[in-house]
Formats: structure tokens, sequence, C-alpha cells
């Protein structure tokens, strides 16, 4: 434990970033995830897929967690909704709901927050509803199963959630079959079956990846109309800027299983602080503007078996030091705003110097580390 | 639906045909001929030409084909699938006769197969890479490996004779029969004499199955679907049982259709270690003596099996999966 040692920036009530803190019971947080980790036994080493990830999600609050395919997004959730099976497992960290740690209910518990206080959808509509199954069914299988209504009450109501989420001649749509509809109705019913139940927290897992542009911008409507109507916070996953642009508050840019910067959306397209998060936002092409070729960032994400020491980023950064071969801190570079880099918050090279002692650097990192909040 | 299994009929006609035609010249062309049995010194090479003559055996191939064809189809007459070259019965009536028996022990191995089957099978991809689904799957590939001759006989064996010997006499299967000589009709009598063939029948079915079933499950609970089942909050047993079976499923019903030939050849076999009096059997026996009229009617009565076991697979694909439609 490195907790205790040295002082710390930020405000009152800050927690260490590797200890576990106490849970919260303030109110403002619908969420909070502290250190969470998750990691995967494989055969040919562990994958540390998940690996001490901090954040919260407020109440009512859209936050969008951003990465490249394979940094984490997905497993976040899943560990969070308890979905991970073997050889995968959650090996450290809480789940704060409600002041209860979700990791540490009974499974009987933890299937009454899923799909009632957290729903989710997922990234393929075409295969994540059940073909030999009426969409109808689906639903009213999850009211039935949470409200304890009748069978008969249960399909009213997701003839109802039918046409809440916008589809046409919702009482025979409920008895179709999911290849009876195409994709954006099938993403709809997924939808509908999520808030059936009205959730807290929605989490959505590229809920539009799949879907064709018009129709992406339809179901992002859609959760944004939903959104008001429910009060409910939407924890969005995706690749794409341009949702995250359109739905969040909030942003978390994942790198390798970690998170590598956090702030409110505007901050995040005006100033990023991370070169990842920098590259990611030079690699969106813009309309007007010519260029010989793409922006890219370079290299690759590095395999998880064998990741680079220090900072997991340094491999592909432009502003690469030798100071990065030590694991940079997560600082507050401007109030709100959190970046894992040993850039300063005016984007210069660290006090400590470029090439400091292993020990000077760690000690530094130490210092200039904060947990969110 | 009416329209499909009409249409698949007609379709099955030429197939009829061709089946005719091969086994028809198949038999014909194996060496041997239902005379043979009677060159012994006591039989006259005359009176032998005599019987080849009656039998109409002297008349060129495709003579004798048309002639057996035209009267095999004409099945409200009980003559029209010949004479048994052996004890003269009319082959109809010997076929009628031995059906049942044949029925029960396929019927009683198909119960079996399927009651157990599929538990085994789904347990055994629930528990994947268990010691749970290592035994399971150890002696389904040994059970579905074994010759089902050499199967019968051990069960044979060990239920017929080595059991009674452990219980000095008390406890053991019958060795061969359908029933006790005196208790004609008693249902427990005709149970007890179903153990074994029924055992050893099911037990190769079973091992296909349980194999299959645990693929099959194994491919659907990596199918997000189930994980969206999970994500409501169903519990387990209910992801299972209602999400991932009703789609494991699927593919297990052509199975059913596809296994009531494999069932029929499998009978043969067993029914000869067990002298069971079925249609195997019976079958064993006639090709053993050239009977060329019972041969070709259980030969024809196999394609149909085959035939309309796969007509069945469909319309229970149509009945199971609603993405399927007739």
């Amino acid at each position: 434990m490195t907790a205790g040692a040295g002082t710390r920036r930020g405000r009152a009530g800050v927690r260490t970033a590797r200890g576990v803190p106490p849970a919260s019971g303030d109110g403002a947080n619908l969420l909070e995830l502290r250190g969470l980790r998750t990691h995967f036994f494989t055969r040919d080493g562990t994958v540390k897929a998940v690996d001490g990830v901090t954040f919260e999600i407020g109440n009512g609050e859209t936050i969008g967690v951003v990465g490249e395919s394979g940094c984490g997004k997905s497993i976040t959730a899943m560990s969070i909704m308890r979905l991970i099976e073997r050889p995968g497992q959650i090996v450290a960290g809480n789940v704060v709901m409600h002041g209860r740690d979700l990791l540490k209910l009974s499974d009987e518990q933890m299937r009454d927050v899923r799909g009632n206080q957290i729903s989710m959808i997922f990234q393929e509509p075409m295969t994540s509803l059940n073909p030999v199954y009426t969409c109808g069914d689906q639903i009213a299988e999850a009211v039935q199963l949470h409200e304890g209504v009748s069978r008969r009450q249960a399909w009213s109501r997701a003839v109802e959630m039918l046409q809440q989420v916008g589809i046409p001649d919702a009482k025979r749509r409920a008895g179709e079959f999911p290849h009876q509809m195409s994709g954006g109705m099938r993403q709809r019913v997924m939808i509908a079956m999520a808030l059936s139940t009205n959730p807290e927290l929605l989490i959505a897992d590229e809920p539009t990846t799949a879907l064709d542009v018009t129709i992406q911008a339809q179901i992002l409507e859609l959760m944004k109309a939903l959104r008001e109507r429910n009060k409910m916070a939407i924890m969005l996953i995706t690749h794409d800027l341009g949702v995250v642009a359109e739905m969040a508050d909030q942003v978390v840019v994942m790198y390798a299983g970690k998170v590598v910067e956090r702030s409110d959306v505007t901050t995040v397209f005006e100033r990023p602080h991370h070169p990842y998060t920098e590259g990611l936002l030079r690699s969106i092409p813009r309309l007007g503007e010519r260029r010989a070729r793409l922006e890219v960032i370079r290299g690759v994400v590095p395999n998880p078996l064998n990741l680079p020491t220090g900072c997991l980023f340094k491999r592909r950064c432009p502003y690469r030091m030798p100071i990065c071969d030590t694991a940079p801190p997560f600082q507050e570079v401007r109030p709100g705003q959190y970046s894992r880099c040993w850039l300063t918050p005016e984007h210069e090279p660290p006090t400590v110097g470029l090439s400091p002692a292993p020990e000077v650097a760690e000690e530094e990192a130490e210092r200039l580390t904060v947990a969110p909040r | 639906m009416a329209r499909y299994v009409f249409r698949r009929t007609i379709q099955a006609l030429p197939i009829f045909f061709g089946i005719s035609v091969i086994v028809f010249m198949v038999i014909h062309l194996a060496p041997g001929s239902p005379v043979d049995r009677f060159r012994v010194p006591r039989v006259s090479p005359a009176q032998i030409q005599r019987l080849i003559e009656l039998y109409g055996l002297d008349k060129p191939i495709l003579q004798q084909y048309v002639s057996w064809v035209t009267t095999f189809v004409q099945v409200w007459r009980p003559e029209a699938w010949g004479y048994s070259f052996l004890d003269g019965q009319p082959v109809l009536e010997k076929v009628v006769t031995r059906a049942p028996a044949t029925l029960r022990l396929m019927g009683t191995a198909l119960a079996v197969t399927v009651l157990l089957a599929i538990p085994v099978g789904v347990l055994a991809a629930v528990k994947q890479y268990s010691w749970t689904d290592k035994i399971i799957t150890t002696f389904a590939t040994v059970g579905y490996a074994i010759p089902s001759f050499l199967l019968g006989i051990y069960i044979l064996f060990f239920g017929g004779v080595v059991l009674p010997q452990w219980t000095g006499g008390r406890f053991g299967f019958p060795l061969f029969g359908m029933e006790s000589f005196g208790k004609q009709g008693d249902v427990l009598d005709l149970a007890w004499h179903l153990v074994l063939p029924v055992t050893s029948l099911a037990i190769q079915q079973i091992s296909g199955w349980a194999r299959f079933m645990r693929s099959s499950m194994l491919e659907v609970l990596h199918q997000d679907y189930v994980r969206t089942a999970k994500a409501k909050g169903l519990p387990r047993g209910r992801v299972l049982g209602k999400h991932a079976l009703r789609n494991a499923l699927i593919p297990v019903v052509t199975l059913l259709g596809l296994s009531i030939p494999g069932l029929l050849g499998g009978a043969a076999i067993t029914e000869t270690i067990f002298s069971y009096p079925g249609l195997g059997s019976m079958f064993v026996e006639s090709v053993g003596s050239r009977d060329y009229p019972v041969v070709l009617a259980l030969t024809m009565l196999g394609g149909f099996t085959v035939v309309f076991g796969n007509l069945l697979a469909d319309i229970l694909y149509g009945v199971v999966d609603p993405r399927i439609k007739y």
C-alpha cells in the first residue's frame, strides 16, 4: 500500500488511487467503480482486460466510454453486470450502487439488479434477440420477472413499450418474431426490453455500430428522448466520437484496460490532454479539409499478454520521453479533467526532468496522482 | 404445410423407383440363389429346375423386375409382396405380424435415447471441460465407436450369463426371445425381454445423440441472445432451460427423423443377437437364405423409413423453428 505518502492535490475527500475507498453515501453518484480489475486467465497467460478502472456515473448522467476494440470497455460493462465468464474473473475493485457493492451481492440479489436497476443493450441487434420467441414475449418476460405482474399485464406493458420506442402497429408487432424485423427495429425492441423495468442505469454497448447511418441517428434520438423521460443514467460504450459528442455529458477514454483520460465532453473535444485522446480526435475526418491521407494513430494496440512497462501508450506516442518507462501519474490537469500522462497540464515535459532516476519518477508519479473527485 | 407434404411425397416417387431398381439388381447380382439350399443329394437336378421355373428365376432380369414391381405396389392385396421362398407365407402378412415387435423395440430404444441423451448432452455442455463433461464425452465416444454386434454380445453375456451367476440364479435377464413360453401377452414379461436388446440398441444411439446435443448446446450458449437473457436477470435455470435449450433442440430434431432408419438397421443386428422375433432378425435370415421377396420387401421398407424420416425431420423443423415456413 502506498497510500498516505506525500501530499495530494485535489479537493476534500480525495481518495487514494490504489487504496479502496469507503462507499460514499452522498447520493450524487448513481454508480461508482473503484479500482475494478477483470483479468482473463488463459493458457497463454493473464490478460488484464480491465486493470484498475475508477470512475463514477452521476444520477441521470450520460457517460461515454471510448476506446479502440479490445481496450476493455465492454469488459468493464460486463463486469458491472457481473456477466464475466471463465476464464475471466473480477479480481479486485468495487462497483458501488446505492451504497451496496454489487460485486459482494449474492447471485440472487445480483439477478434482481440485472435488467431491473441496470439494463443493458448490445451491439448486435440481429443476434441479441432469441429467434424462437416473439418480441413481445421477450419484453414481457423481463417485466414479469421484475415487477411480479401477471402475464397479461406484462404483455400489455410490452406493447406499450414498443409504442414508446416508436414501433408502428405495436400490438401486431409484439406477436412477431425477431427475424420478421429489420436491424433498427430489433434495436428498438432491445431498447424497449431494457427500459421496460425503468432501470436507473442503461448500459449501451455500441448500440448503433451495427446499424446504418440514418438508423443510427434515429436510435440516438430515441435514446435521448427516453433518457429525458425516464431520468436515467446511460453508460454509452462506443468507439465513435461523433456519438459521444451527440450524447455524453462526461467522457472516459480507455486504453489497454486503463482509464487514460476523463473529463466533461466539451473539454475532451476542445482541450484533450492525453496524446491518445488527441490522436483519436485527429483521426476523425473533417468535411472540407483536403488531406492526402487520413490521420491515424501509428502502431497497434499492445499485445495484452505482453504489455510495455510504464506508460502503455508510449510505443505509439508522438511525445514519448525516457520518463515514460515509469508508469505515469493520473493527474488532474484542469479542474474536472484527469489524464494518465507525464506531460504537465500545459503539455510540457514534467518538472522532474525527462529522464530522472526511476525512484524519483515513481515518487513524482505518486505525488501527482489524484483520484477523480 | 399440406401442399409441402404432398410435394415432398411426389418428389419421393422417383427416389423409390431408384431404390427399387438398385435393390433388385443388387440382390440378383449377389452370388447364391434361393434354390441353393435344395442342392443336396436327395433333391434331383430336375426338381431344382422346376423350382427355378416356379420362382420365375429363369426369366430375363428386366422381366422379373417388372413383374415384381408391378405387384409390389398393390399393397391392398395380401399377396402383393409375394410369398416367402422359405415357408410359402405371404410376405406382407409376415411383415405385419412381425412389425409390432420391432416397433416396440425401436420405440422404447428411441424413448430411452431421447430421455437420457438430451439431459446428458446438456449437462456436458453446461459443465464444459469439467470432470462430468470428460466422463460423459469419453463414454459417448466409446459407445459410439464400439461395433453394435460386439456390444450386443457383451450385454447379452453380462445380463444373461454373468448376472445370474453372481446372484446365484435369482436375478438375470432372458437370453433370447421376446416373451416367455406360457406368458404370452404379459406386458411385464414383454418389458423384461426388452431390457437387454433396448440397452444394446440405445447405448449407441445415446452416444451419438449426447455428443450432438452437447455440441449444439455449446454453440447456443455462446450466442448473444443467451447473454441478453442473463442481462435481463433471469435465473440460470430459465436462461438454460428456456432460452438456450429451445434453440439447441432445433438441430436435434433433425436427428429424430434421421435416426429412425439407423434404429432399424441397428435392430437387424440387435434382434439377431438376442434372437428377438422382429423384422430385423427376419431380414438377416432372409438375406442368408436368399429369400428374395422378403429381402426386397424389407429393403424397400428401409428406404421408406429413410425418405419419410427425412420428411418428418423437415416438418418438425417447421414446427420448432419460427424462422422456417413451408
